[in-house]
């Protein structure tokens, strides 16, 4: 559902009808940890101009965004009762938009897995075939969205947590440029990677929504200062003379004929608009070595980011001795098995006798990773490939974030957009199997236009402008 | 004490407050090794001579915080989500020096 | 066997801002407990760190003075350890580029040996929380948690317990007078750790090394390291080790006591900040800092000593003193009698404010009036024994003039009428004049009494005297 449907019905029955069919599919999906109460909300908006851009709007966090007076978990067993005192960046400007939070949303603990199988709260269901996962981490809000519950939600992407289970799930996921938008109130994973992102239906609404969000705030000093456009009326699909690059590297490694073929009509349809594609490919060691630097970053900075989970000053505290004993039952309680094995891994690399060959030689990799995407882009406007080599996978075949020999390159390339901090997007393209498929593309950073603008014109070929289940269905 | 060991996973994980049981040992030691094996893949890439990357833009900033109090929040809401306060404080079991 | 004292000072102090090292919280003393935080400084998942402008402008100031090289970019890093006062589970400093590198500062101690101590860096971090300690349990107060402090750490050229008293003297002076910080001892505004080792005499490695802790004094600094080192010794000649541990000093046993032992160097696994990009400070704001910095103890020294003609001595006591050096100065601005106003600020001032124990923060005495007070003294408007009348009355906040006017006290140096005084009395008193002119020089004595006693006290002594022996030169 787009926020053009969305607008037919009045603000109360919009925002009702979307907690009703939130309930209704809570059972089928697991994807609400936390409903929000909407009336205060919806009392708040006489207070509002009925022109701001969510005004009225039914949207979902994923639940590692504060909002003040609003249990907010990460999905973690240790923040089970903790009540933010204090509204997110977001939260303050989605509230200034109008915006009605029915929900907060299932995510992996912490942000830290792709399948959302790690949530307290137990594993999310992808709406198209609730047997597959959702994908994550950002796995609630996605199927949130899918479902045709809200037709917008926030997730935060720090491998890809927002893109895969966009793709997952036939819907847009858009993760802005690092500084786009502020991190302050958002519950971290690793702080380098972090982006927050959302989900929509359509593209314009994916325009309206970032020029909500984006903005510079004191409180996050990586926050940007450059100016935020109108993304919305800016947008031009007219992409003829657009340079496009093929990322082969990853169309190779995808042996899924459908999705290929899905990939290579799509393709000819934009050069058909007059763009031109052409394709570049990265250093194999380099793609082969995303997986690696992402995790040696992301579990050393989550490690760190998540030693104040202590149960001292908030969260669930276990009982103890001596405050030693307290910290570790709390977090040995408190903490997944899967989170603590990388927390393990984390504080291992950081180590000063391993820092050198370990963290700092993922830091020195990333770099030459974003060398390489800065100069394909060099040439082009967007990098772009599947976003996905396979349908959303079922749940008992699908694996945690974890290491291992068989790099699936087309898996964890989008993970390059973390490292640069460069915008990308997923959106949905067609169906294999009754499942979504889709694309992603990088582009310059704060080019958010460009992607807004190619994404339109392949919205306009696709026709899946407002994709959700009730739609197909 | 043996790297890789038993006694040396649980002695990580004790030093960043959290224990873990023996099978999950057994799912450390898996990941290590394959972690080990994933730094020669690191290895193979040449970075002599580049810098570590450590922030995604590496602009400068300029930007400081005027000294000027802008948020404190009440006694009240400091101490909310603690689990035992006592007078005004958090309280913890004895902090064993 | 001679063995040689090799002693490094590590300290912290916090810096007199309003608001936190990395929040906009304010930063205060002795407040109800946790009403002073918000959500950054509990560390509460979500928050992000934001670099206080005015302590990194107090911290250029510490490190100029310190003659630092002040590195313009700016970056933070992470020191990784858990601890129930350390609300992140983090503290953010600077580990690997610290804002001062390579300073020096010059030093005397009481038996006045003169030397250099080098300073190895100052960098900028955040403090923890205050724990109370009590049998049932510890009560956590975040009210200190993110107060800016800046370290400062030396390079271990200390070699004995009075240079790093005068150390530590000289450097708290040095913070007062630049507005840098409170530098109480007693309240833990500065906080000195210090580490001590001895070898034999000559040597050029290092023995183990203690750290001795929490000293809240500068007499205790001296003392506890006095005692460090004795205890060292006999160790060492007793052929025993001496062990790496941090230890405190007691001040009833005069000796230091064990805290904990270090078994090898904790790993703090610093890694650089990633919430806190590098930040470039801006060339034209550090040279404006620098070129407005408050005046040092050493130049004000020197200014007392070459400006106002003040000895050496007094020229200490006001600059050791920073109360009596300010409001020396403010007197100095009502009067060009320099080495009057420091007699009455560092002899008669403390004296009064003594007797009446009040605070030097609650005194009464405006620096305008004892000036103007000195200058009726120096013009001959009132004697010098009228002057410690009327400093009485000053020193409950009153205009000498209105003093003078209310007693009644205006000296007589009116020229004419005095010698016609002078002429009447000298007329009455002919015994006198024969005396005086028989060598008996007392006679003039009595004769200025006579006049005084006719004047009911205001004439002014001095200009009653030159009359007088004028006049019985004539007669
Ligand atoms: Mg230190
Ligand atoms: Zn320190």
């Amino acid at each position: 559902m787009d926020f053009e449907r969305a607008r037919i019905e009045d603000v109360e029955t919009r925002v009702k009808s979307a907690v009703e069919r939130a309930k209704e599919k809570q059972e089928e999906l697991n994807a609400v940890v936390s409903f929000v109460d909407v009336d205060s909300q919806l009392a708040d908006l006489a207070n509002k101009d009925p022109h701001a851009p969510l005004y009225g709007m039914p949207i979902v966090l994923k639940d590692n965004v504060n909002m003040k007076g609003v249990r907010t978990t990460a999905s973690s067993r240790i923040l089970d009762n903790y009540i933010p005192v204090y509204d997110a960046h977001i939260s303050e400007k989605l509230k200034e938009a109008g915006a009605i939070v029915i929900a907060k949303s299932s995510m992996d603990e912490l942000g830290m897995g792709g399948t959302n199988k790690n949530a307290y709260t137990g594993k999310v269901n992808n709406p198209w075939d609730t047997m597959r996962i959702s994908g994550g981490s950002s796995g609630g809000s996605a199927v949130l969205v899918a479902s045709g519950v809200v037709p917008f939600a926030i997730g935060t992407d720090t491998g890809d947590s927002v893109r895969k289970p966009a793709a997952y799930n036939g819907i847009i996921g858009m993760k802005p440029t690092y500084g786009r938008i502020s991190r302050y109130g958002i519950i971290p994973y690793a702080s380098s990677l972090d982006h927050v992102g959302y989900f929509t239906t359509a593209i314009e609404d994916a325009a309206v929504a970032l020029e909500v969000l984006a903005g510079r705030d004191d409180r996050d000093m990586t926050s940007s200062y450059e100016p935020v456009p109108n993304y919305a009326s800016d947008i031009n699909s007219d992409i003829k003379g657009k340079k496009i690059a093929i990322l082969d590297n990853v169309q190779e490694a995808i042996t899924n004929a459908e999705i290929k073929e899905n990939f290579d009509a799509l393709m000819k349809k934009l050069q058909a608009r007059g763009a031109i594609v052409e394709h570049v490919r990265f250093d194999d060691k380099l793609m082969r070595a995303m997986l690696p630097v992402y995790y040696i970053i992301a579990n050393a900075e989550a490690t760190a980011n998540h030693s104040n989970l202590d149960g001292i000053r908030f969260g669930m505290r276990e009982d103890g001795a001596s405050v030693e004993e307290v910290m570790i039952n709390s977090r040995t309680k408190g903490l997944c098995p899967y989170v603590r094995k990388r927390f393990v891994i984390g504080s291992y690399s950081l180590f000063e006798e391993n820092q050198e060959k370990i963290f700092r030689k993922a830091q020195k990799v990333r770099r030459l990773i974003v060398e390489e995407l800065k100069k394909a882009l060099a040439g082009y406007d967007i990098v772009i490939a599947s976003a996905s080599g396979m349908i959303a996978p079922k749940s008992e075949d699908s694996q945690d974030e974890h290491l291992s020999k068989d790099v699936l390159v087309a898996e964890n390339y989008m993970v390059m957009g973390n490292f640069s901090g460069y915008p990308s997007m997923s959106m949905p393209t067609g169906f294999v199997e009754g499942m979504p498929i889709g694309i992603n593309m990088t582009a310059k950073p704060f080019a958010e236009q460009t992607l807004f603008n190619i994404g339109k014109a392949i919205e306009e070929e696709t026709g899946l402008k407002g994709n959700d289940v009730e739609v197909d269905a | 004490m043996e790297a890789y060991s038993a006694e040396y996973f649980k002695k990580l994980a004790h030093d960043i407050m959290f224990d873990v049981s023996d099978d999950e040992v057994v799912e450390l030691q898996a990941e290590f090794k394959e972690l080990l094996s994933q730094i020669d893949v690191l290895n193979e890439i040449d970075t002599e001579g580049v810098e570590e990357m450590i922030y995604p833009f590496e602009a400068e900033t300029k930007f400081l915080r005027e000294d000027v109090v802008a948020n404190v929040i009440s006694q009240e809401d400091a101490l909310s989500n603690a689990k035992s306060v006592k007078a005004g404080h958090v309280h913890v079991p004895k902090v064993v020096k | 066997m001679k063995y040689e004292t090799v002693i490094g000072i590590e300290i912290h102090c916090e810096l007199k801002t309003k608001t936190k090292m990395f929040s906009s919280a304010p930063v205060a003393f002795g407040e109800v407990a946790n009403t002073c935080v918000n959500e950054v400084d509990l560390g509460h998942p979500g928050t992000l760190p934001c670099v206080n402008k005015e302590a990194v402008k107090l911290a250029i100031k510490a490190a100029t003075a310190l003659k630092c090289e002040i590195d313009p970019l700016v970056k933070f890093d992470r020191k990784n350890y858990y601890y129930s006062d350390l609300p992140k589970g983090f503290q953010i400093t600077q580990q690997f580029h610290p804002i001062g590198k390579g300073g020096c500062i010059h030093i005397e101690t009481k038996d006045g040996v003169e030397k250099d101590i080098r300073i190895n860096r100052i960098h900028m971090e955040e403090d923890t929380a205050k724990q109370f300690h009590s049998e049932a349990g510890t009560l956590i107060d975040f009210n200190r948690a993110g107060t800016p402090l800046i370290e400062i750490v030396s390079e271990p050229d200390i070699r004995n317990g009075a240079e790093a008293a005068a150390y530590v003297e000289k450097l708290r002076t040095l913070l007062l007078y630049l507005g840098v910080s409170d530098v109480k001892m007693e309240e833990g505004s500065m906080r000195c750790d210090v580490n001590v080792s001895i070898r034999e005499a000559g040597s050029d490695t290092f023995g183990t090394k203690t750290e001795v802790k929490n000293l809240n004094s500068i007499s205790n600094v001296q003392k506890a390291i006095d005692a460090e080192v004795e205890r060292q010794i006999a160790l060492v000649s007793k052929g025993e080790k001496v062990v790496q541990a941090t230890r405190r000093y007691d001040e009833t046993q005069k000796t230091t006591i064990l805290m904990r032992k270090k078994e090898g160097d904790v790993d703090y696994k610093f890694f650089p900040e990633p919430n806190i990009p590098p930040i470039r400070l801006d060339a034209a704001w550090i040279k404006d800092i620098q070129e407005h910095m408050e005046e040092l103890p050493d130049e004000r020294k020197a200014r007392y000593m070459k400006e106002n003609g003040l000895k050496e001595y007094d020229a200490s006591v006001l600059v050791a003193n920073r109360d009596l050096g300010d409001f020396f100065d403010a007197v100095c601005e009502h009067t060009k009698n320099f080495k009057k106003a420091a007699n009455w600020v560092i002899v008669e001032l403390p004296a009064a404010l003594n007797k009446d124990n009040i605070k030097f923060a609650n005194n009464p005495c405006e620096p305008k009036h004892l000036a103007a007070m000195i200058n009726m003294v120096e013009a001959g408007e009132i004697s010098g024994k009228q002057a410690k009348v009327v400093f009485e009355e000053i020193m409950k906040g009153k205009d000498p003039k209105t003093v003078v006017e209310e007693k009644g006290m205006k000296q007589m140096s009116d020229t004419s009428e005095l010698l016609a005084m002078v002429t009447s009395v000298l007329d009455a008193n002919p015994q006198s004049i024969e005396d005086f002119k028989n060598g008996k020089d007392r006679a003039v004595g009595f004769l200025v009494g006579q006049v005084m006693k006719a004047s009911k006290g205001q004439a002014n002594p001095a200009l009653t005297n030159k009359l007088i022996q004028e006049e019985l030169k004539k007669r």
